[in-house]
């Protein structure tokens, strides 16, 4: 083991832990079983939880990565993936079988493992679900260092459900069966429009959830935060569409997905009203994308650019992301108004409408409006008005999505998701040792 | 834990009567503040004072303890680790020694036995909790008296001395740990243990005092003077010669 110092993708959070690299299942296997630390073991992925769900300060964090097996049976649309596997990685190999998974986050750079522990969702959240839906089998590390499978139904369902989402507070996933869609091509017919005023957007998302698989809207956080942006939306390109150039798609363009490096900055952030404004006009008035884009540049835009977090300088940024149900459409407003108040100019905000939850005890989707904004953390009276919203969000009903929470306060948890009085007991009873740590389950008090 | 604004969660005030360690709870960050333990002797007082500066919805929980007796301290910060990390202790517990009752050598034991065994022994107890937890800060109470020993307070500026002495050196160990100790040396302060005493060149209240440790935790530096103008003060204090420095420290 070595210390290690790591922090979230928001770089709010820096904590040390003794990092263990097994290299087999074995070795991690009689690692778990002998271990006898009280500050516990966290499993971490790729480190995309913008907050502390991955870390483990004084304690054991564990990389997955020698997990990278891809197995794909034939006949069938199920893969067998190691947890240590990314989104990207698996993609790029499905879609040699003509594959592709049916939820993909906004990053390729999620590894399977912390696709379950959050169960993720994508664009498609209204027409496929989150990611636990096509998950046919985990295959998890327990305390007792026993491996089990699990099932979404059947004796094992219990431990299926409160490990999907479940933060990886209930033990190490090792591998777990994916259920995949057919894809002939890789493309996305796509259409953007671009809308004046929240209310536009919400009708706008609304009306296209019934003609399209994806769609989400980019939210313009700057000048007056009413709401304007544009709202993308896509299908894959149908069978019947390859090889041919339709009319109706006479100015497509098939774009390619390019990563570039983010430039070494030094430690100051870049974000400011003047830059965030700029950049968001920009934006706002770019040519809208109306044809053929490649899959991985619709459904990974945030890949394009390496790194991009630090854009936020070393006191790094919040993502507030949260869910609040159909019918208090005002709370959107009430949040756009208080950023314009506190001055929290922002160039990511995405709105999205979810569809129905999964059974996952933790997990973050329920039927409502989905608002994520990346706000710098520096903003006087942040803390202070976000657990004003925190307040009035739980009180709607709604919810803070935890993979990427970094400040929530512990009281609002059991309201938000009112199934952990019931995840903390399956959880001790696949747990008794309390092995399973992060700072997240200590500051959120979760176990 | 602290969250990403690095605002504690769970705090303990050791001497929780004391108006300056009041005064550091009352500048800290509240929004996250969840649990605070009031550690005093007179704990009526000490919650008194606390449920007036903290949140409604942060919990106080007192431990009564005696900071002469080691198995006192000891039982102490069993209970303040027993529920979970602490991210911050505030060491405020001292006297001055002017107990009119007693005679001049109690007074200095006290004042030995109080500011620098009991003081310091409750540091180390607390650090090596914290280096376990792998983080966590410990704000001590020094004082600018430890610069140099002057005629009128040589004991209680040589159990400081000794404080802040045992607290950098025990800080130097702490580097990578996710630990860190932070010295405040204030000046002369109004306060009820000095309400009989007069003001000094630079007095400040304990507000002053508490929002300037706050500021030092925010920093990460290990030593802070409160006022900020004392740092330059001490320096000219140590260089000075004997003779100049014991006629400006005997003038009344």
């Amino acid at each position: 083991m070595r210390r290690i110092e790591s922090s979230g993708w928001g770089r709010t959070l820096r904590s040390t832990s003794w990092e263990f690299e097994p290299h087999s299942r074995s070795e991690l296997q009689e690692f778990i079983a002998d271990h006898d630390y009280s500050r516990g073991v966290i499993t971490h992925g790729l480190r995309r939880s913008y907050g502390d769900s991955s870390l483990n300060i004084g304690g054991v964090t564990i990389d997955p990565a020698f997990l990278a097996e891809i197995s794909f049976r034939p006949d069938s649309n199920i893969v067998t993936v190691g947890a240590g596997v990314s989104i990207s990685a698996l993609e790029k190999v499905a879609l040699t079988h003509k594959l592709f998974l049916p939820v993909v986050p906004g990053t390729g750079l999620v590894s399977i493992g912390g696709a379950i522990a959050a169960d993720i969702h994508g664009k498609s959240h209204h027409t496929t679900g989150s990611f636990s839906a096509y998950v046919r089998r985990i295959q998890m590390l327990y305390s007792d260092g026993e491996i089990r499978d699990l099932y979404p139904e059947g004796p094992s369902m219990d431990h299926f459900w409160a490990t999907v989402g479940g933060l990886g507070l209930t033990g190490i996933i090792l591998e777990a069966d994916l259920q995949l869609i057919a894809m002939n091509e890789p493309k996305v017919i796509v259409e953007e429009t671009r809308v004046k005023n929240l209310e536009e957007m919400l009708s706008s998302l609304s009306a296209s959830d019934e003609r399209f698989e994806h769609t989400v809207a980019w939210i313009d956080l700057s000048g007056d935060f009413r709401g304007r942006g544009i709202v993308g939306k896509g299908n894959y390109l149908p069978h019947n569409l390859l090889g041919t150039t339709p009319s109706s798609l006479t100015s497509q363009t098939i774009k390619e997905s390019t990563t570039l490096p983010f430039p070494k900055i030094g430690s100051k952030s870049l974000i400011n009203k003047f830059t965030v404004r700029a950049f968001n006009e920009m934006w706002f008035r770019k040519p809208l994308t109306n044809g053929i884009s490649s899959i991985d540049s619709f459904m990974h835009p945030l890949d394009r650019i390496q790194n991009w977090n630090r854009v936020y300088g070393n006191r790094g940024f919040l993502q507030y992301q949260f869910v609040v149900p159909e019918g208090n459409e005002d709370f959107l407003g009430h949040v756009l108004k208080t950023m314009k108040d506190l001055g929290a100019a922002s160039f990511l905000g995405v709105l999205k409408k979810f569809g129905e939850g999964s059974r996952g005890h933790l997990s973050f989707p329920k039927p409502g409006w989905t608002l994520a904004l990346d706000i710098p953390s520096q903003i006087d009276h942040l803390e202070r008005a976000l657990n004003s919203l925190d307040a009035q969000l739980s009180a709607r009903g709604g919810r803070i999505y935890l993979i990427k929470d970094a400040r929530l306060n512990p009281e609002f948890v059991p309201i938000m998701y009112p199934k952990l009085e019931e995840w903390r007991a399956i959880r001790h009873n696949m747990d008794p040792r309390g092995m399973w740590q992060s700072d997240q389950s200590r500051r959120l008090k979760l176990c | 834990m602290l969250n990403a604004f690095h605002s504690p969660q769970s705090i303990a005030l050791i001497g929780a009567t004391s108006q300056i360690g009041q005064a550091i709870v009352r500048a800290l960050p509240m929004e996250n503040l969840n649990t605070c333990f009031a550690v005093a002797r007179h704990q009526e007082a000490a919650s008194l004072s606390l449920k007036q500066i903290l949140p409604s919805r942060t919990k106080l929980r007192e431990i009564e303890f005696q900071a002469g007796d080691t198995q006192s301290r000891e039982k102490a910060v069993d209970l303040l680790f027993a529920e979970g990390d602490l991210d911050l202790a505030i060491i405020a517990i001292g006297v001055l020694g002017n107990d009119p009752e007693r005679d001049e050598s109690a007074n200095a034991l006290d004042v030995m036995n109080v500011n620098y065994i009991a003081s310091g022994h409750l540091m180390l107890l607390i650090v090596e909790r914290m280096k376990h937890q792998g983080h966590g800060q410990v704000m001590v109470i020094s004082s600018f008296a430890q610069t140099r020993p002057r005629v009128d307070n040589f004991v209680y500026g040589s159990s400081k001395a000794g404080l802040d002495f045992m607290a950098r050196g025990l800080n130097d160990t702490l580097i990578g740990t996710g630990v860190s100790i932070h010295i405040l040396r204030p000046g002369f302060v109004r306060t009820s243990m000095t309400r009989l005493m007069p003001d000094a060149p630079f007095t400040v209240d304990p507000d002053v005092v508490g929002k300037l440790a706050v500021k030092l935790l925010e920093s990460g530096d290990t030593v802070g003077y409160a006022p900020a103008i004392l740092k330059v003060v001490a320096s000219i204090f140590t260089l000075l010669p004997r003779n100049i420095f014991l006629k400006l420290s005997n003038r009344k």
